[in-house]
């Protein structure tokens, strides 16, 4: 057990925050950055995106012939933080994070060619096309279907909840391909062009200012070559992209804390300053626990992607549940803490702590669904990491029948 | 980075599980709790031999030289095995210290007997008036005078929570004899006797039962200079140190226990059979296992980070703190969520250890410092952080404040169908 970092990580970590801290504008605004609806902001992520292509941080883990730097998870995790640390946030992170690392797991080598090096270079946005109006926690229930047709598949059906709030150049679909008990057996991943004749979007806005989307496929037409890994087995290839999108979460550092105490520090309230408050002192030390917990889970699941043999199967991976589970817990004490004010947006001269917090508890609202809800992984740790029982789905409609027979 | 253990680790890990299974089941747990002095001499004289009371010590004073983490791994065991001993007053406060600030004489005299089981340590430190004033553990709490008389000074006072002070050869005092300036800088430790005329011990009736604390009464004990351990008035930092490494080990104790716990409640959810099903297929009763597991892997964790920087001997108050102020409440959130799935079951002595180990708890929780102290232990230290670094490059103006827009539906329209 160590808990140190290597001369190099420690010089890549001050590389890291070197490159944020020159590139990032003074004005710099974390909070708002990630908006919609305002297109120099977005061009802004956009360039800063670019600069750090360059560098090659963004696809750091990848091997080298594909873009990548041919990053150790630790060395990723570094990035990861600096990123936390910087709030920063790739438009094209959904390639990044997920079909990037799943098509270069399970992708022919014309698909890596075709598919990976684009993403590499930040030139292409991908969503995560998974969940459906009846297939939510319930992600084997996919309802798309893709039917072989000579060379071709097509697909038709519905996606909804499908974040990003930019033009998508490619839709990473699950699609039912083969009717199948259990369901899950009859799945498959398709990249599907965004512009393909035969999608069409709509607009799903959220309390937190996000953009969420609903995708419609009506016969969309796509080459049997888009197809990501073995026909079939797109369910056991997406719970490992569910894990890549685990691990792209960002592991914490100190950045939020800084703040806050700095904040804490400077204001007052009847002419002490809030620090001095003993309810704020406890709030502050609550703070200090869950931002310790994190950054320690952060790296945990860092190092358990590369030590499987000695620290256990990923199954039982706490670091998205935690941080899930923290987080309404979290924003609502930043909101206690300030009081009436806490609902002045950013902008009004009477607004505290730049009117983030409000915010924050929105985003939270939204932020703690995608790639599983804590309540879904509650169950998914129960039954894959500790091993307690569940009703095997092919009794669910005998229960479903016998309930309406109680009516 | 590495959260495993080493090979080393993981075979003292082992090899401790073995022993306490075999010498201390069920049945020795329950009859060391109810017996007078609170622990085994058997045991103890075995553990000796098995080298636990000298992972942390020099070899040449009969120690392994193995580290705070080795030690940590032990702890994790000792509390899965819910073994009571008096092995941190001994040890960690006692030895840790003398170790630290004690003359060569001293350590050539005390450590052999520590590592060899024929000494007994206790650590009196903190008192009834500053403890309830909430600065046990403090510099402030120390009160209790030493007045210097000839070749002895006098201790006249009280000290109260004093760990295996009943079965202690020799007890560890921190006793103020400066006044005037820091509150740290007039502390001076005395190893006095155990036996010398005027003190005496009464055992505290405590819910824990997993310990035994005592009000120790001084009346004008005297105690030769030479037993002065470290510094006239230079008592504190060495103190400081060994109950820093000591409320480590009181976290790694309750992370084993809370392993334990874990294991003990989750096979308890798969076999209990209610309504023809094994209680754990209910969502509620397994989202009170995976919040168990939260709170065990999570204390794991800074307690081992906390133990890994004092090992390397970093600064490390604020790791400590958020371990000791984690880990006690983790572990008491643990606990409760195992008796919502033990329900009465596990509120009864009689059908299993469950009581004992939410009892453990009662003790360690408070003992080197309470949650409370503990945070706000973490935000003096968070006081220390600089202000927020400030990015450099060239403003751009796109977060003025008014520029930003409201989330409103037509807003949103708009872009969108102008992207689309």
């Amino acid at each position: 057990m160590e808990f140190g970092f290597t001369e190099e990580q420690e010089k890549l970590r001050k590389e890291i925050h070197d490159f944020f801290q020159e590139v990032l504008p003074e004005d710099y605004n974390p909070a708002a950055v990630r908006r919609a609806g305002d297109e120099s902001r977005e061009q802004f992520a956009l360039d800063l995106q670019k600069k750090a292509v360059e560098k090659g941080y963004p696809s750091a883990g990848w091997p080298k012939k594909y873009g990548g730097l041919g990053f150790t998870s630790i060395e990723q995790g570094i990035v990861s933080e600096q990123m936390n640390y910087w709030q920063v946030a790739w438009p094209g992170a959904m390639g990044y994070n997920l079909v990037g690392p799943v098509t270069l797991a399970v992708g022919t080598d014309e698909q890596k060619e075709r598919f990976v090096p684009p993403i590499a270079r930040g030139e292409v946005i991908c969503f995560e096309a998974f969940t459906e109006p009846n297939a939510g926690s319930d992600e084997a229930n996919c309802q798309l279907r893709a039917v072989p047709d000579g060379d071709d598949y097509i697909l038709n059906g519905q996606k909804t909840f499908i974040s990003g709030s930019r033009k998508p150049d490619w839709l990473y679909t699950l699609a039912r391909t083969e009717d199948t008990i259990p369901v899950h057996r009859g799945l498959s991943l398709i990249m599907v062009p965004g512009d393909a004749p035969g999608v069409s979007y709509a607009v799903l806005p959220t309390m937190g200012g996000s953009m969420q989307n609903e995708i419609f496929y009506d016969n969309v037409r796509v080459p049997k070559t888009n197809l990501l890994g073995e026909v079939n087995r797109g369910f056991y290839h997406a719970m490992a992209t569910f894990e890549f999108e685990r691990a792209a979460v960002g592991v914490d550092a100190r950045r939020g804390m800084e703040r806050l105490v700095d904040f804490c520090r400077k204001e007052k309230r009847n002419g002490k300053p809030l620090i001095e408050d003993p309810e704020v002192r406890k709030m502050l030390a609550r703070a200090a626990m869950q931002r310790q917990v994190m950054w320690l889970s952060g790296w945990y699941g860092a190092c358990r992607r590369t030590q499987r043999d000695k620290l256990g199967p990923q199954s039982y991976d706490l670091t998205m549940f935690l941080r899930k589970d923290a987080a309404p817990e979290q924003a609502e004490d930043l909101m206690d803490m300030l009081g009436i004010y806490a609902q002045l947006k950013p902008g009004s001269k009477y607004a505290k702590y730049d009117g983030a917090i409000q915010r924050q508890q929105w985003e939270a609202s939204r932020v703690i669904h995608p790639a599983g809800s804590p309540e879904i992984l509650k169950v998914v740790i129960a039954n894959r990491g500790l091993g307690l029982p569940r009703i095997p789905r092919k009794f669910n409609s005998q229960i479903n029948e016998a309930l309406e027979e109680s009516r | 980075m590495d959260f495993s253990l080493s090979e080393e680790q993981e075979m003292l890990k082992t090899m401790a599980r073995d022993f306490l299974e075999t010498e201390c089941p069920e049945a020795v747990i329950r009859d060391t709790l109810r017996s007078d002095k609170g622990y085994s001499p058997e045991l103890w004289g075995k553990i000796a031999e098995l080298g636990w009371m000298g992972i942390s010590f020099p070899e040449k004073y009969g120690g392994t030289e193995q580290s705070i983490i080795d030690l940590a791994v032990l702890y994790e065991e000792m509390g899965r095995g819910l073994f009571a001993s008096p092995h941190l007053s001994t040890v960690v406060l006692g030895g840790e210290t003398i170790l630290a600030a004690g003359s060569e004489a001293q350590k050539d005299e005390l450590l052999p007997k520590i590592v060899n089981g024929e000494l007994i340590l206790s650590a009196a430190i903190t008192e009834p008036q500053s403890s309830w004033d909430g600065k046990a553990w403090e510099p402030e709490g120390v009160t209790v005078p030493a007045v210097a008389a000839g070749d002895d000074y006098v201790i006249d006072g009280v000290k109260l929570f004093v760990h295996d002070a009943h079965v202690a050869d020799h007890i560890l005092c921190a006793a103020r004899t400066g006044n005037g300036g820091k509150a740290a800088d007039g502390i001076t430790l005395f190893l006095v006797d155990a036996k010398s005329p005027g003190i005496t011990c009464n055992i505290l009736d405590t819910v824990s039962g997993s310990n035994k604390q005592s009000e120790v009464i001084f009346d004008k004990v005297k105690v030769p200079k030479k037993n002065i351990i470290g510094e006239l008035n230079g008592g504190w930092a060495p103190l400081a140190r060994s109950m820093q490494i000591g409320a480590v080990m009181l976290c790694a104790e309750m992370v084993g226990a809370g392993q334990k716990v874990l294991e003990l409640t989750v096979d308890y959810a798969k076999t209990r059979i209610q309504f023809d099903m094994p209680i754990g297929i209910n969502q509620h009763v397994q989202a009170h296992c995976v919040y168990l597991v939260g709170n065990v892997d999570t204390s794991r964790w800074v307690t081992y980070l906390a133990a890994w920087k004092l090992s390397e001997n970093m600064d490390c108050d604020l790791d400590v703190s958020i371990a000791k102020a984690w880990t006690s409440e983790a572990y008491e959130r643990a606990c409760w969520l195992a008796h919502q799935v033990f329900a009465g079951v596990g509120s009864t002595e009689a059908l299993g250890l469950m009581p004992l180990y939410t009892r453990m708890g009662n003790s360690d929780q408070y003992y080197l410092g309470d949650p409370s102290q503990h945070m706000e232990v973490i935000v003096r230290e968070l006081e220390k952080l600089p202000p927020q670094e400030k990015p450099k490059g060239k403003p751009l103006g796109l977060w003025e404040p008014g520029g930003e827009k409201l989330p409103a539906w037509d807003i949103w329209k708009e872009y969108y169908e102008r992207n689309r």
